[in-house]
């Protein structure tokens, strides 16, 4: 009974990670491909698609994760935050060959997410235990993901340079 | 009996590694090396231009080091081999010095029996003159100055053996008891000099030297200009300066010729489709969350075996041009190295492309291999990675012997006749604004060009011809593809042409 369940609420997110994926490859190889013909440095739009696939999935793991966390308990929530990160890999490797940004930043980066993809799940089935109540959890977890969400768009400046060109 | 020996033991013990620990201090001595370094045109150089520094080495004792001369951006690097008792000299082309200074570091191999590490270091300061150069090399006489210009006296070893360096002057006035001084590299730098359109008077040179100069000179031989005096040869510089010179093609012009590399992006763009549609029917058909995360994952280790595997060639493309009858044809080449991941790539520079090599782009960080034997760059060292170009350009000239005259007849037809030694392969010939299909001729035999089409003037190589005839726009050149056997390997996807001017008479 539990797996179609579990299914059901990963496939969103998974799906939604695929789609940013694509989006942002879309947009990364279109942006490239005019560097490419007029002759200019491709590596800042490698290093812009690296900043947005971590801004964006960041953001997401926030909203997402700490909600699925407290509604249908910690695997649930990590297998969904796990939906959300892994479909940028390939794209992640190619930015990242393209761009002049730190190996160990990359990496850094793609630790961080997965150790958020499985800690804020936790944090969210914390809160639901915590408050007992399924929609003051629900609730709680949507508000705290949002605040999350917001500090991380608000304190992106200092590391993500190449957004703001 | 027994004390004595014990005493003698105690002593034996304390003197051996006494002993050992002198032997080990002898043999670690650094090797004494004497490093001294000058830099052509008495250490004169224009913003932006390359120069060449010469370097003399002696040690006490054979010791195995690198000498490493860093000048802006670009390294020049060189495995030496010192022998006591011998002075090794050599002459090293830098790039642009940016601020003029010029680092030199010389580091001697750990294996040497002496400590590894820096061992001299010299800081070399090229003056910048902000007017052009005139280089005055003169046996006798006294100051020679040419309004605009800056002067700069000259003795024969302050004249470089690369041919790059003398992009540093502008003009050049040498008489025959300096010209007989020079050696044979000098002699070969300058007249590949010569053959790129330098401006140089010969003064005082006698008839068998400026015969054998005739028609070394590039532009027609107008800017290798004999003179009788000192006042003649400052008033054919002012004359060759007042007219304009063709110049070399540009490194963007001959970027155009290659076709954009592109081959990776179509590649990566079809590899991320393939991935999407995989990961999309991962999540469709399995339920099991870790069979989507194995996708990715596998899809990511796949993306970077792609790109470690497929390595696409590097290109290049030679242009040259000559005129009918010239001996020499000065050629400008580009080479271009597409990079696939982040890695330090090394390739080799094609021996007969190493006269004048450089980094296109003067803030490329760029480290050459110097060849010390050979006295040229070996190998170029950078780093690269995805979508980056990474571009070297080369200078110089090569001996040609080929010779066109046209006529155009009355019925309109024209007649062209191979003039030269040897026989042309087919080509195509420009006319006055006009592309026709040149056959192949032997020498001296003729051909008529009718109305037969050649390849639409739109084509970016007869567009680029067509922008250099001279005098543009109504001249008539020839123009053959050039057989880059001898330049370039299997790895390299070479093209060169050869644009064959006929000078109007």
């Amino acid at each position: 009974m539990n797996q179609p369940l579990h299914s059901a609420s990963r496939r969103p997110a998974a799906i939604s990670g695929l789609a940013l994926a694509a989006v942002t490859a879309l947009w990364w190889l279109g942006s490239t491909r005019l560097a490419l013909d007029d002759g200019s440095d491709a590596s800042l739009r490698a290093a812009a698609a690296l900043v947005a696939l971590w801004l964006v999935r960041g953001m997401a793991l926030a909203l997402l994760s700490l909600r699925a966390g407290a509604l249908r308990g910690w695997r649930a929530g990590a297998a969904q935050s796990s939906g959300l990160i892994a479909p940028s890999w390939p794209l992640v490797v190619l930015a990242c060959s393209a761009s002049t940004t730190p190996l160990a930043q990359v990496v850094l980066a793609e630790g961080l997410l997965l150790v958020a993809g499985a800690v804020l799940p936790l944090v969210g089935h914390g809160l639901r235990r915590l408050l007992r109540r399924v929609d003051l959890a629900e609730a709680a977890a949507t508000a705290l993901g949002a605040g999350l969400a917001a500090a991380l768009w608000y304190s992106r400046g200092p590391w993500s340079p190449p957004l703001s060109l | 009996m027994r004390s004595s020996d014990t005493v003698w033991h105690r002593l034996l013990l304390l003197l051996l590694p006494g002993l050992a620990l002198c032997g080990i201090v002898q043999a670690a001595a650094a090797p004494r090396i004497e490093l001294t370094a000058t830099a052509a045109w008495q250490g004169w150089s224009r913003p932006g231009r390359s120069t060449e520094i010469d370097i003399r080495l002696s040690t006490d004792k054979a010791v195995r080091a690198t000498l490493e001369v860093l000048a802006g951006r670009q390294t020049v690097r060189s495995d030496l081999e010192l022998q006591p008792g011998r002075v090794m000299r050599l002459h090293m082309p830098v790039g642009s010095a940016g601020t003029g200074a010029v680092t030199l570091a010389l580091t001697v191999a750990p294996d040497a029996g002496s400590p590894a590490g820096p061992l001299e270091r010299r800081e070399l300061v090229i003056a910048q003159s902000e007017s052009p150069l005139l280089g005055v090399a003169l046996a006798a006489g006294g100051p020679v100055g040419l309004e605009g210009f800056h002067s700069v006296a000259l003795a024969a070893q302050d004249l470089p053996r690369n041919a790059s360096a003398y992009s540093s002057i502008d003009a050049l006035i040498l008489d025959a008891p300096t010209l007989g001084a020079l050696d044979q590299r000098q002699l070969a730098a300058l007249l590949t000099h010569a053959a790129a359109c330098g401006r140089i008077v010969l003064l005082n040179a006698d008839p068998g030297v400026r015969q054998a100069l005739e028609g070394a000179g590039g532009c027609g031989g107008h800017t290798l200009m004999p003179a009788a005096s000192l006042s003649e040869a400052r008033q054919m510089l002012r004359s060759s300066l007042g007219a304009s010179l063709p110049t070399a093609i540009t490194a963007a012009s001959l970027a155009e010729l290659s076709r954009p590399a592109q081959a990776t992006w179509n590649r990566l763009a079809v590899a991320l489709a393939v991935y999407f549609a995989a990961a999309l029917l991962a999540l469709v058909f399995f339920v099991s969350w870790p069979v989507p995360l194995l996708v990715s994952a596998l899809a990511a280790v796949a993306v970077l075996a792609l790109l470690h595997t497929v390595q696409p060639p590097s290109q290049l493309r030679v242009w040259s041009e000559g005129e009918s009858g010239a001996q020499v044809a000065r050629y400008q080449a580009w080479q271009q190295f597409p990079g696939q991941v982040r890695e330090r790539m090394r390739v080799p520079i094609p021996p007969q492309l190493a006269a004048a090599a450089q980094a296109c782009d003067p803030t490329q960080s760029v480290r050459f291999d110097f060849d010390a034997v050979r006295g040229q760059l070996a190998s170029a060292e950078f780093e690269t990675r995805l979508f980056h170009q990474i571009r070297l350009c080369y200078s110089g000239s090569f001996p040609m012997a080929r010779a066109l005259t046209t006529e155009l007849r009355a019925d309109g037809l024209r007649e062209v006749r191979n003039a030269g030694p040897a026989a042309w392969p087919a080509g195509l010939l420009l006319a006055q604004g006009q592309v026709h299909a040149l056959p192949a001729v032997a020498a001296g035999a003729r051909t008529i060009i009718g109305a037969e089409a050649g390849p639409p003037p739109g084509e970016a190589v007869v567009r680029t011809a067509m922008a250099r005839i001279r005098p543009a726009p109504d001249g008539v050149a020839a123009l053959w593809p050039l057989e880059l056997a001898g330049a370039a390997d299997a790895s390299i996807e070479s093209m060169g042409w050869l644009l064959l001017s006929v000078v109007p008479r």
